[in-house]
């Protein structure tokens, strides 16, 4: 009865009704989204990171320096570097070239890595399998290919291991095809079309030339950052200590930080969106039902000479704000699962290459529960004023 | 109903309003009593006091001082809820504008004393529609009050007044509102509901509506002037 007449009354109201709840939809909404982004997020980040090994940090002169070339480094600092730190067990240049590559008549522009032997160690090979230390060590003629590179040099398919690939004037011996990567911005399975052993690369590429960046493996991870700092003071003696040399170290954990650092930017500011659109649609419904109050003046004095009870009046108007406390969070629930869903599978998932469990029915509960705090905090007023009315001056409003 | 009570008795009653410092007596000393089954129309000019003595009758307010029992029971200082419940339970009202839910359908609107009440939805339909059938409208319950001519509205009105069998209907210009014509219909019901045993209190300036009624009770400052019965009322038809 009390909800029938509610409907009643807001399907009555159409446009009211409506407007009133565009506030709640927006609330729920984000905050249902949030909470789905923040789970889903923190998924992503696992996956986002998922291909970059712990025990390693990345160290390039820094760019915004004055003399970017000065601070260049060598694959013969490198050597250097591992006989002074000692907590480091290898250090890899890596560096990119686009060439290129010829295999029979089928040509492919590609881009060409420099790699070592144990960066896809734990990779999966669609055929063949991994370079090997002696590779490296003897600067062999011989390559990885990605599954694109395969598929673009390849058309015909077959398997491709032993065949040779030419990279402008050089030819390698195919050694192994990377099975398609999982996806993810920083999975190493993601390199390049072409990977070379580094010592193959600066011989025939780099000539004696500087390399992109180098990457350090530690031993102990728990020292990483003491072993970065030590790094970098071994690179800049190499480079004579000269004051304007600067080099940039990045490793796992500072990434992570960062992404961190932006997801919980987002949740926060998505969060009080939702918060601010919560409360501030708790307002509009006090608003309108206060109107609401007053149109029904007269419909309050019949009910109350009638005999219905304070709590009777009470409950009529408690019921009205929260059916439409359950219109708005119904359209807000579809709507912020709706976009949680979307971001996260569209997405997420897709960015990090993991599906992380995202708290579907914790998220909905949180979002309703604040919906319904916020209804009842304000539609008390309304609801009180209602049965608060004297019947024989309600009786004579017009 | 108390049988072995009266409808209504009150005794020295007086209503005195408030604004600011300033007393404004609106009934200055009333007492009178009505029996089960009588049917009165009380009248006087504007000022006279008789829609305060509706609204005390009606337990809508309460006395400043005096004593008044609704059959049998003195309901002089009950609170708001108590008064509710004696409305709901002892109380029709009849209003000149028909008062009736805009939105909600007759049978609906003459149940509606029953959902206060508590009653469940199967038996408040079945009640509303043999109320409904009472005042001739049970072809008309579904209809909402906007589909209703005026004659109609009122009784509806006068149905949902009856539908918890109250101890007293209380009109207030119950044809203010309506033709002459209409007017005559809702008047022989009201004389069909009276011959039936219903007590009925009628308020109104009209003579013609009041010559209807078998007593007539006038008001005028505050204070009973007169206090007719006319057993040569117009015939019951």
């Amino acid at each position: 009865m009390y909800v029938g007449e509610a409907l009643r009354v807001l399907i009555e109201n159409k446009i009211r009704t409506l407007l009133t709840i565009t506030g709640l939809i927006i609330g729920v909404g984000a905050v249902i989204a949030i909470q789905v982004l923040g789970s889903g997020m923190s998924g992503a980040v696992e996956g986002v990171l998922g291909g970059f090994a712990d025990n390693s940090f990345f160290v390039q002169p820094n760019p915004s320096q004055g003399d970017f070339l000065k601070a260049a480094i060598h694959l013969r600092d490198l050597d250097q570097v591992r006989r002074q730190v000692p907590n480091i067990s290898d250090a890899v240049p890596l560096s990119i070239v686009r060439e290129m590559a010829r295999s029979g008549h089928t040509h492919a522009r590609s881009t060409v890595f420099s790699t070592s032997a144990h960066r896809y160690a734990k990779e999966p090979f669609q055929y063949g399998s991994n370079l090997t230390q002696s590779d490296v060590d003897t600067s062999a003629a011989v390559c990885l290919i990605s599954h694109a590179a395969y598929e673009k040099l390849f058309p015909s398919g077959g398997d491709p291991v032993g065949e040779s690939l030419h990279i402008g004037t050089h030819r390698y011996m195919i050694r192994g095809v990377l099975q398609p990567p999982r996806a993810g911005i920083l999975n190493p399975n993601q390199g390049g079309d072409v990977s070379l052993p580094y010592t193959t690369f600066d011989r025939d590429f780099l000539h004696g030339e500087p390399m992109l960046l180098a990457v350090f493996y530690v031993a102990d991870v728990s020292q990483i950052a003491d072993t970065e700092t030590a790094t970098v003071k071994a690179l800049r003696a190499i480079h004579r200590n000269a004051a304007d040399i600067q080099y940039i170290t990045f490793d796992r954990k500072q990434i992570a930080g960062f992404i961190t650092g932006f997801f919980d930017t987002l949740t926060l500011i998505v969060g009080l969106i939702g918060a601010v659109s919560l409360v501030v649609a708790g307002i509009g419904i006090m608003n309108i039902m206060l109107v609401s109050v007053t149109e029904r003046t007269r419909e309050i004095g019949v009910r109350k000479a009638i005999g219905a009870r304070r709590g009777q009046i009470l409950a009529q108007f408690f019921i009205e704000a929260l059916v439409l406390c359950g219109i708005g969070c119904g359209i807000g629930l579809a709507l912020g699962l709706a976009i949680g869903f979307a971001v996260n599978e569209l997405a997420l998932v897709k960015l990090s290459g993991t599906v992380s469990a995202i708290p579907w029915l914790q998220a909905t509960l949180v979002a309703v529960t604040f919906a319904t705090v916020v209804t009842l905090a304000f539609g008390t007023y309304p609801a009180l004023r209602a049965a608060r009315l004297d019947p024989i001056e309600a009786l004579r409003y017009e | 109903m108390n049988n072995s009570a009266r409808a209504i008795e009150v005794r020295d009653i007086t209503k005195i309003y408030r604004t600011g410092a300033v007393e404004v007596p609106a009934l200055r000393g009333v007492s009178f009593a009505i029996e089960h089954g009588e049917y009165v129309a009380i009248m006087g000019p504007s000022g006279s006091g008789k829609s305060t003595l509706m609204n005390l009758i009606g337990c809508l307010d309460r006395v400043t001082s005096g004593s008044y029992l609704l059959d049998g029971v003195d309901v002089s200082s009950l609170d708001d809820d108590a008064l509710a419940e004696i409305r709901l339970k002892k109380l029709g009202f009849v209003f000149q504008g028909f008062n009736l839910l805009a939105r909600t359908d007759a049978i609906r609107n003459v149940a509606l004393p029953l959902f206060y009440a508590g009653v469940p939805s199967r038996e408040r339909n079945t009640a509303a529609l043999e109320r409904l059938a009472e005042v001739g409208l049970a072809d008309r319950a579904t209809h909402k009050p906007t589909e209703l001519s005026g004659g109609q509205q009122q009784r509806v009105a006068i149905a949902r007044a009856l539908v918890n069998n109250p101890a007293v209907l209380l009109a207030d210009e119950p044809t203010g509102n309506l033709d002459t014509q209409t007017s005559d219909d809702i008047m022989r019901l009201f004389g069909e509901l009276n011959a039936g045993g219903r007590t009925i209190i009628m308020v109104t300036h009209n003579e013609e509506v009041a010559a209807h009624a078998r007593r007539v009770i006038r008001l005028r400052d505050g204070l009973i002037v007169a206090d007719d019965r006319s057993p040569s009322a117009l015939p019951v038809s």
